[in-house]
């Protein structure tokens, strides 16, 4: 069964842009293509994507630049990169450093690219479900939150924190609450 | 194969090979009975120039002795010295009995071991000179032609003061002119017999293929001219009773050796020797041939060591042109790779559409419920990104063709077009925006495309990485009958500079220079352009 979402295509080749966003809609995503990053950008904060297709190399503002604004904005969205000019060293910097999802080479393997687009759509849901949980959480208890999923037993976090260790299992036991979590390994997992 | 068989096999292998290893080492060892041959007849010719004090004034077998060492490398003076004393011995000149014998052996090998220790100093020195003028051949050769004498001479200064009585001379002028007829006569046979030796062997050795290329016609009427007007010269000083002074022929042979090298300067050095040693044979009174040998080795060595220099010249310059080729070739290459990385990211960007779009076509093409009017967008976007690629090629058939090499009129807008094709990806990997105005569509240029494109590339490159606020800016503008194209970028506070060589701004200023136009540099209170002018192609003869 396949997953369907929001998808927005930057390219400044309109023609290639506007190709894949019908590709995409034929696969049953909402697409839309854009020519320029910029205007999605202004659109952006009141109709976020599930995942963004976007290509490196553009005009005033690159794809990596991009992938940092809209990251600021949206840190749920799935970003898939594409390129002409493909280079390691651009490859590994879009994964580590851009959250990249893939980086895919022009000419476009079409398979590939439907399932990255149908990954990062499953990957944004489960990421904005996980920010929803953890988003009611106290400053406080987002520190404990924060060490506990490192694996910190509660004294540690206890000495880091310079708090009783009673007091961390108390911000613990909120946590589990708020989260739902039905232990570490499920915290873990929402941290991720 | 049989064991027995390889055996065999193996035993002829061996036999061929000892039999080749005794060819190699007759021939390796052949030239040590032609030299002992042809030391043996030259020292024989050399005493028509003789006297008692010193054996002659003019030695060719020192010539054909420098060229076998200077060829066989310092490490063969020992064979050399030994083949001499050799000769010597049999031609009875020293005796292999009696009490002086030791000594009298030392007096024949001494010159020997001079010329190796001289050639071997300077073969060394050549190899770790710092100054290339004195390190490009033939200048080390031109030098230790004219050293390995003065060494020889120098050897024997011990013997000569401590037992004059060997040399056969006793006052101490005695001893100072047979020094000087010694190394005038060495240093007449090493230069004059050397150097057409050296050419033979080399043109032996690689073939029929000349090594030195003869002097051309003018070369001759002008060395000529000088030549003969330097012994009129000579010629009427001596017949109004001043004397025979060598000086105008040692100017005039510098001269030749300088404007036309080692070739002319031998030609010319041969020439006066043709004249003055003939005249000196049997010359009885001493004082006038060392005078006139002094003259005519004076000659000799200013006149090969000014050729030697302008020949080491003429290699220096046409090293430092090869490597400039070199240079060159590299920016080119550089430029080719930025061109196909500019055609890779052309191609697959129309490549990608097409390639989903067909595969689209051909899935509902197979429906029957096909909706015609996808199909017919579908086929004319499809038509309207192959014609792009068309057009693309047929730009790219442009650098294929003998445009390449041949200069052909080029708008200036295609120019620009093609540069910016070229480093747009470039300048927008670097975070910079590149913006080009081509200026009037009727500007064209007589130009090599490729070239002057490259030039424009590699001014664009460094406004890249020198630009301040991340913009590049180029235009083109008439003006009067040339062509104004001009490279502009922002400068910042401080001045971005040690990312490159200047090779780009060096290639760049070589290939505006050879359109006929010239490059300059503008610096303004915050920006910096290089402005290229080239001649419109209407106002070219």
């Amino acid at each position: 069964m396949s997953l369907v979402g929001t998808v927005y295509v930057v390219d400044d080749d309109g023609d290639l842009g506007a190709s894949v966003a019908r590709l995409l809609r034929r696969h049953g995503h909402a697409a839309e293509p854009f020519l320029d990053p910029a205007p999605l950008l202004a659109i952006y904060r009141d109709a976020p994507a599930d995942c963004i297709v976007t290509d490196v190399m553009m005009g005033d503002l690159d794809g990596f630049g991009f992938a940092d604004r809209v990251r600021a904005i949206d840190p749920a969205t799935a970003i898939v990169f594409m390129t002409a000019w493909p280079t390691t060293a651009n490859a590994v910097d879009s994964i580590r450093r851009y959250g990249g999802l893939d980086y895919l080479e022009k000419p476009i393997d079409e398979d590939r690219l439907v399932a990255a687009v149908m990954e990062g759509v499953a990957w944004s849901r489960r990421r904005r479900a996980s920010l929803a949980r953890t988003a009611n959480l106290t400053p406080r208890e987002r520190e404990v939150f924060d060490l506990l999923v490192c694996g910190h037993p509660n004294k540690v976090i206890a000495a880091e924190l310079g708090l009783s260790p009673k007091t961390i299992e108390d911000h613990r036991a909120a946590i589990m609450a708020k989260t739902g979590a039905a232990g570490l390994a499920q915290l873990i997992a929402l941290a991720e | 194969m049989t064991a027995g068989a390889i055996n065999r096999v193996e035993s002829v292998d061996e036999a061929v090979s000892t039999s080749t290893a005794l060819a190699v080492t007759a021939r390796r060892w052949a030239w040590l009975p032609a030299y002992a041959l042809g030391f043996y007849v030259l020292h024989q010719v050399a005493a028509i120039w003789g006297d008692s004090g010193f054996y002659s004034l003019w030695y060719p077998a020192a010539g054909l002795r420098f060229a076998v060492l200077w060829r066989r490398g310092a490490r063969a003076t020992g064979w050399v010295v030994l083949t001499e004393l050799m000769v010597q011995l049999a031609a009875g000149v020293v005796a292999a009995a009696g009490a002086d014998w030791p000594q009298q052996a030392w007096s024949i090998m001494r010159p020997g071991v001079g010329y190796g220790l001289a050639i071997g100093g300077v073969q060394h020195l050549a190899a770790r000179a710092k100054d290339a003028r004195f390190a490009t051949p033939p200048m080390p050769l031109g030098l230790a032609s004219a050293l390995a004498p003065f060494a020889a001479m120098l050897l024997s200064l011990p013997s000569v003061f401590l037992r004059p009585d060997f040399t056969r001379v006793d006052s101490p002028a005695e001893i100072v002119g047979s020094l000087a007829a010694f190394t005038v006569g060495d240093l007449l046979g090493v230069l004059l017999i050397a150097p057409p030796l050296l050419w033979l062997c080399d043109a032996i050795e690689r073939g029929r293929r000349p090594t030195l290329t003869p002097p051309r016609a003018g070369a001759w009427i002008e060395g000529g001219t000088v030549l003969v007007i330097a012994f009129l010269l000579v010629w009427t000083l001596d017949g109004i009773g001043l004397g025979r002074p060598t000086t105008p022929v040692l100017l005039a042979v510098a001269w030749i050796g300088l404007r036309f090298g080692r070739a002319a300067a031998w030609s010319a050095i041969l020439v006066t020797a043709l004249v003055i040693l003939p005249h000196t044979a049997g010359l009885a009174t001493l004082d006038a041939t060392l005078a006139l040998h002094m003259g005519l080795s004076a000659v000799a060595v200013v006149g090969y060591l000014a050729g030697s220099f302008a020949d080491a010249d003429i290699r220096a310059r046409a090293d430092l042109a090869r490597r400039d080729r070199l240079l060159f070739q590299a920016e080119r290459l550089k430029t080719l790779r930025a061109m196909s990385v500019a055609v890779i990211h052309e191609i697959s960007q129309p490549l990608s559409t097409l390639a989903i779009e067909v595969r689209h076509l051909a899935e509902i093409s197979a429906s029957p419920h096909a909706d015609a009017q996808e199909l017919h967008e579908g086929a004319q976007l499809i038509e309207r990104k192959t014609l792009a690629l068309a057009t693309l090629v047929r730009r790219l058939r442009r650098f294929g063709g003998r445009a390449v090499d041949d200069p052909s009129p080029l708008p200036v807008a295609t120019l620009l077009d093609t540069v910016g094709t070229l480093v747009r990806l470039e300048a927008r990997a670097a975070g910079v925006t590149l913006t080009i105005e081509p200026g009037d569509l009727d500007l064209v240029v007589l130009a090599q495309e490729i070239e002057l494109a490259q030039a424009i590339v590699n001014l664009v490159r460094n406004a890249v990485q020198a630009t301040s606020d991340r913009r590049v800016a180029i235009h083109a503008e008439r003006f009067s009958d040339k062509v104004r194209i001009r490279v502009v970028n922002a400068r910042g506070a401080e001045e971005a500079h040690g990312a490159g060589m200047g090779v780009g701004l060096l290639v760049a200023r070589t290939i505006v220079k050879a359109h006929g136009g010239h490059l300059h540099r503008v610096d303004q209170p915050n920006a910096v352009a290089q402005i290229l002018t080239l001649p419109l192609a209407e106002d070219l003869p």
